[in-house]
């Protein structure tokens, strides 16, 4: 935002003091000095976060002089932080985040959408799974999980065509692992990008062997 | 800050800032109405410009009563005309959702050959059980998410002829997560169609998750609604506009518009959503003052800002507006002009307010207050109005509308009026679009 200057009756306006009062704290050290004099006196945003400043502490009733202890020293990002210190920035929308909230919040209220149609354009829009899953899944190489559909048939232009300003198309070459498929239940599956560390092998084995037990249940 | 494409070739942005009086008094409180438009810049004439991208997630309910007059064919219909608009920069994916929901098409992007394929898919679609219209938005913000344009406009729209009897159905939880979503880079439009919905949620949702709610009364304008708001989504010019207030923070600021509103000491920040190109918004905002000593000023910085920076690119630029009210006495106070122009927007609102609430009392049966919650805005405008014609017609408005709410109204006259309303009071025209600069 830029720096526009401010005249001494818009500042005290702003601020919500007289200008008498700014030309008084100018002279007790409270507030630097305006960059020129006379009728062209211009303050800046500083000098408006100062006041700002200023007007919270007396209403904490702290002195002239101990509030001009406090913040003689500060520079003006200082006072700044010191104004907004409840003010949240606002959130810049990461999409990996934005999805990890909304699959937390299905999750939470147990909504389990069918994805049994659109499954079969999973590996033709290699950005369903992109937030996820790590290269190298999904590839049009890679036969879709469920029953196919005619249409999978007609090999088809993968989003990693140039014109798509979308999220950057996993390599499906250049990369030896494979994607193993494991049979939970009937209806569940499993994808594991191998070979993995030995590690994350044995934990993976357990979680198959978990989930196995867990769908084998009665409800 | 990211720009939006060819940002320099928007032009003509406008904020104008006016009070209805400009004294307050020195020994009391004084209410004083502030009005605040605000027009989005154009996009000049450039055959290069290339649009932000969008990202649509539609959702379609499904529900038995869906069958009836043909709805869902409807809808769907819509839905693939609105597709076919896209082009293969842009992604889209649609659910369906009863008690169940289904991804009939996972988000996808918008080239020829998907578009085609969408009405295929969606021509399986049938009509079946109940409502579960929390998780059926969700799966749509899923779908959206998983494709999430951080320089585009995200969207989902929600389409429903019910209530939401499945998953969560409480109307706060539901607006809260609209906005989170929002704040999370998705926003929420809202369908409802018939008389068996419920309006409040809808608006509800539209309002907190930035993005317009419709109502569609006879099953043949649905396709204009949907159409509409997906071609207000390719012409959006700047994102997430706020208007900014800086002024003393013993000063209070309520907004008298729907728009979402946050005041953190003294900075006022109004969420003003999404604009499309030569967009105008009018705002209305009460403001509060304590006494003060005769002859000192107090003021206002107004401003505008976007998550694109196009307000800040478009030439030429916008200065930011300083307002000010002086301290007066009484007499003073008393003579003062007026802003006509003000008053006539200010009451207005207060009878778009006034109508909202009757036809709330008018359904829970209190029809004494509703009549009451129209008669007592009447007779503050009749108050005010002196000679102006203008207030003067809309004071009789009321009081010709005034004998609908003595008794049970039916419920698609409700809506009607609920909904002419809320366009009202957001500076759409009567068939749900954006207003254009004038």
């Amino acid at each position: 935002m830029p720096d526009d200057p401010f005249s001494l009756s818009d500042l005290a306006r702003l601020a919500g003091v007289t200008p008498r009062t700014i030309r008084y704290y100018v002279a007790q050290g409270l507030l630097p000095s305006p960059e020129a004099a006379g009728p062209a006196t211009k303050y800046g945003e500083g000098h408006l976060a100062r006041l700002r400043l200023i007007k919270r502490l007396q209403r904490e009733h702290l002195p002239l002089a101990e509030i001009r202890g406090r913040i003689e020293r500060m520079g003006d990002d200082d006072v700044r932080e010191l104004l907004d210190a409840n003010t949240e920035p606002p959130v810049q929308p990461a999409p990996a985040a934005t999805l990890a909230f909304v699959r937390g919040l299905m999750v939470q209220s147990g909504v389990q959408p069918r994805v049994a149609e659109s499954r079969a354009s999973y590996p033709r829009s290699g950005a369903i799974f992109e937030p996820m899953i790590p290269d190298g899944f999904p590839t049009p190489a890679l036969p879709p999980p469920s029953v196919s559909t005619p249409a999978v048939a007609t090999p088809i232009p993968s989003v990693a065509a140039p014109v798509s300003p979308g999220p950057l198309p996993r390599s499906a070459v250049g990369d030896r692992s494979t994607w193993d498929r494991h049979l939970l239940a009937p209806d569940v599956e499993l994808h594991v990008r191998r070979p993995l560390d030995r590690q994350l092998n044995k934990r993976v084995d357990q979680l198959i062997r978990i989930a196995r037990e867990l769908l084998a249940e009665e409800p | 800050m990211t720009p939006t494409p060819n940002s320099d070739r928007l032009v003509d942005p406008a904020l104008t800032v006016r009070r209805d009086r400009h004294l307050i008094r020195a020994n009391g409180r004084s209410e004083r109405y502030l009005l605040v438009d605000v027009v989005a810049p154009a996009v000049a004439p450039d055959p290069n410009r290339r649009r932000p991208p969008v990202n649509l997630g539609f959702v379609l309910d499904r529900s038995g009563s869906m069958g009836g007059q043909n709805k869902l064919g409807l809808a769907k219909q819509a839905v693939v005309e609105a597709v076919q608009r896209l082009e293969a920069e842009d992604r889209f994916s649609v659910v369906t959702y009863d008690d169940e929901i289904d991804v009939a098409i996972g988000s996808v992007t918008a080239t020829p050959a998907e578009r085609a394929r969408a009405a295929d898919r969606l021509r399986k679609v049938e009509a079946r059980n109940s409502t579960n219209l929390h998780g059926g938005w969700l799966t749509g913000c899923e779908q959206v998410a998983e494709g999430l344009e951080v320089n585009g406009v995200n969207r989902v729209l929600l389409l429903t002829d019910g209530l939401a009897n499945v998953g969560v159905t409480d109307h706060d939880e539901l607006q809260r997560l609209a906005a989170e979503l929002r704040d999370r880079g998705i926003a929420t439009s809202t369908f409802g169609v018939g008389t068996d919905f419920d309006e409040a949620l809808l608006q509800g949702m539209a309002d907190a998750g930035g993005g317009h709610f419709y109502f569609i009364g006879d099953v043949a304008q649905m396709r204009d609604h949907i159409t509409s708001e997906v071609g207000d989504t390719l012409e959006v010019v700047a994102r997430e506009v706020v208007l900014e207030l800086r002024l003393p923070e013993s000063v209070r600021v309520e907004p008298l518009t729907p728009f979402r509103v946050d005041q953190r000491g003294g900075t006022v920040r109004v969420s003003l959503g999404d604009m499309v190109s030569g967009q105008a918004v009018s705002i209305v905002l009460r403001v509060t003052f304590d006494y003060g000593e005769i002859g000192r000023e107090v003021g206002v910085d107004v401003r505008i800002t976007d998550r694109d920076g196009a307000f800040a690119a478009a030439k030429p630029a916008l200065e930011p507006v300083i307002i000010g009210w002086r301290y007066g006495d009484h007499a003073e106070n008393d003579a003062q002009p007026r802003d006509r122009d003000v008053d006539r927007v200010v009451a207005r609102l207060f009878a778009e307010r006034a109508k909202q609430a009757a036809v709330r009392l008018n359904r829970e049966g209190r029809y004494d207050e509703a009549e009451r919650a129209i008669d007592g805005v009447r007779k503050r405008i009749a108050a005010y109005a002196g000679n102006d014609q203008e207030l003067r017609r809309l004071a009789e408005e009321l009081r010709a509308e005034r004998p609908q709410y003595a008794a049970a109204m039916p419920e698609m006259r409700r809506k009607q009026v609920h909904y002419a309303s809320s366009l009202s009071l957001r500076s759409r025209t009567v068939d749900g679009r954006a207003q254009k600069r004038s």
